[in-house]
């Protein structure tokens, strides 16, 4: 790996590491375990190493965003996740801070004012 | 399922203790999962060699169960800047003092050479143990400050607790040496030079020049110089002469402007020499009886004790200055090298 490959790595494992989590924590509106939360991230686009995506659930449950609970289905103990009410807090808060962080990147590429944006969007 | 097995209970052995079933049970039924969707998807059980690729995409057990762990730190990144600079100022003061007490211990063996090599040897152990302390130190504070023993202080961590009028004030603008000099001070220079010379090379004649009322007691005393210091005195004045020279052709060049890096490292580096032959004068003698037949019984002792602190002294001094140059060459070197890397930027 040359020397920007190596940066652009480490930058595109940075720029990831926040999009998962609200990505995550925005599938989670829905009851899922491990393995479809997995299909289900992937099936929109966003593939996620398993050894990245189980850890990530503990932590946030660990963090009071995510509650689980262990439940049989097909015969096998699994443990499903979803948004608590603090997490559905937390990811609405986030989830506004992504978009202005959008529409800003947005705007820089363009060369337009961001407040311009709002003033024609209001009009 | 044997070769999956066999990883999860490698994985297991890497996990948290606390936590070690709760996160097997369940990674074990979402790659168990995984594994039921996989066949369906082809029709039939995976082969070992298709179950060995799938594991290996997944990733040695150690790493896998390496995320399950919190992030751990010796020292972590809040108080990393403070540890950096305590450690770099320790090896510092360390490594000079060391350096010191062994040119002393150096001076004073019987033989150098061996003690010197073992000085230079023994360097790295000095380092390597004053490093070890300090960071053992740091690892304890951030141990205790993460288990919340101890806190952190808040002008540290919190913006509220900084204050830009607490900042140290402006370092000088520019080094000595690094300030453009002007025509009256290169001028200056030239003929308080001069006047010094002379008054050198008349100190031999008139000690008063020197010593003051002083040079009575000289004339009086039981005491007298040994010739040594005469060859110390001759190297003065060459030294004094060749910055003379130096700062004249500089002078008649035009040149008075410039720093003066090479000159002041060559008259410190020669500077060296006349110390080291005060240093170096047989049995350490530097002052000697007028009349050593009529004194030695009443003043043996003391002139003894008095050449053997001076040559302490002196040996104390040459240590000091060869750290000075050392460290100003250190600094001049990292001054260019900085240079050198913002002109290629």
């Amino acid at each position: 790996m040359t020397v920007a490959e190596s940066i652009f790595e480490n930058l595109r494992l940075e720029l990831r590491r926040g999009c998962l989590t609200l990505a995550v924590l925005a599938q989670l509106r829905q009851e899922h375990y491990g393995y479809t939360l997995r299909k289900a991230l992937a099936l929109r686009g966003l593939e996620i190493d398993e050894s990245t995506l189980y850890p990530l659930l503990r932590r946030l449950e660990t963090q009071g965003l995510l509650a689980s609970e262990w439940r049989e289905e097909d015969k096998r103990n699994k443990r499903f996740y979803r948004l608590s009410s603090d997490g559905e807090r937390i990811f609405g808060e986030l989830l506004k801070e992504w978009q202005a962080i959008n529409a800003s990147i947005t705007s820089i590429l363009n060369g337009t004012s961001i407040l311009d944006s709002n003033d024609n969007g209001n009009s | 399922m044997e070769l999956l097995d066999r990883y999860l209970q490698a994985v297991k052995k890497h996990l948290p203790w606390q936590r070690q079933d709760d996160i097997l049970a369940e990674l074990r039924a979402n790659l168990e999962s995984q594994l039921e969707d996989q066949e369906a998807e082809i029709g039939r059980p995976l082969t070992a060699a298709e179950v060995e690729t799938w594991l290996k995409q997944i990733g040695p057990p150690i790493m896998v169960a390496a995320r399950y762990q919190p992030q751990q730190y010796v020292i972590g990144p809040a108080i990393f800047p403070t540890y950096w600079y305590v450690l770099k100022l320790a090896s510092f003061w360390a490594l000079a003092i060391y350096g010191i007490v062994s040119a002393v211990l150096i001076f004073s063996a019987a033989n150098p050479g061996i003690s010197a090599v073992g000085a230079v040897v023994r360097a790295p152990f000095v380092l390597m143990n004053v490093a070890a302390w300090v960071t053992l130190t740091f690892a304890a504070f951030e141990f205790a400050i993460n288990h919340s023993w101890i806190a952190w202080p808040a002008s540290a961590v919190s913006p509220e607790g900084w204050s830009p009028s607490s900042l140290p004030p402006l370092e000088k603008a520019a080094a000595s040496g690094k300030k453009p000099r002007t025509y009256a001070m290169a001028v200056a220079e030239i003929i308080f030079g001069f006047l010094f010379l002379g008054w050198l090379l008349l100190v031999p004649r008139h000690p008063v020049l020197m010593f003051g009322p002083g040079a009575l007691y000289m004339q009086i005393s039981p005491f007298q110089i040994e010739p040594v210091w005469y060859t110390f005195y001759w190297w003065i004045v060459g030294l004094n002469v060749l910055q003379l020279g130096w700062r004249c052709v500089d002078f008649s060049l035009g040149a008075w402007q410039g720093p003066r890096l090479v000159q002041q490292a060559v008259i410190k580096l020669l500077g060296l020499i006349p110390l080291g032959i005060l240093i170096a004068a047989p049995s350490h003698l530097l002052i000697a009886l007028k009349h050593p037949e009529a004194d030695q019984a009443r003043f043996g002792q003391t002139l003894d004790t008095i050449n053997l602190g001076v040559h302490k002294g002196l040996m104390v001094v040459c240590a000091i200055k060869v750290l000075q140059l050392l460290w100003e060459i250190g600094q001049r070197s990292l001054e260019a090298y900085r240079r050198r890397i913002a002109a290629t930027r």
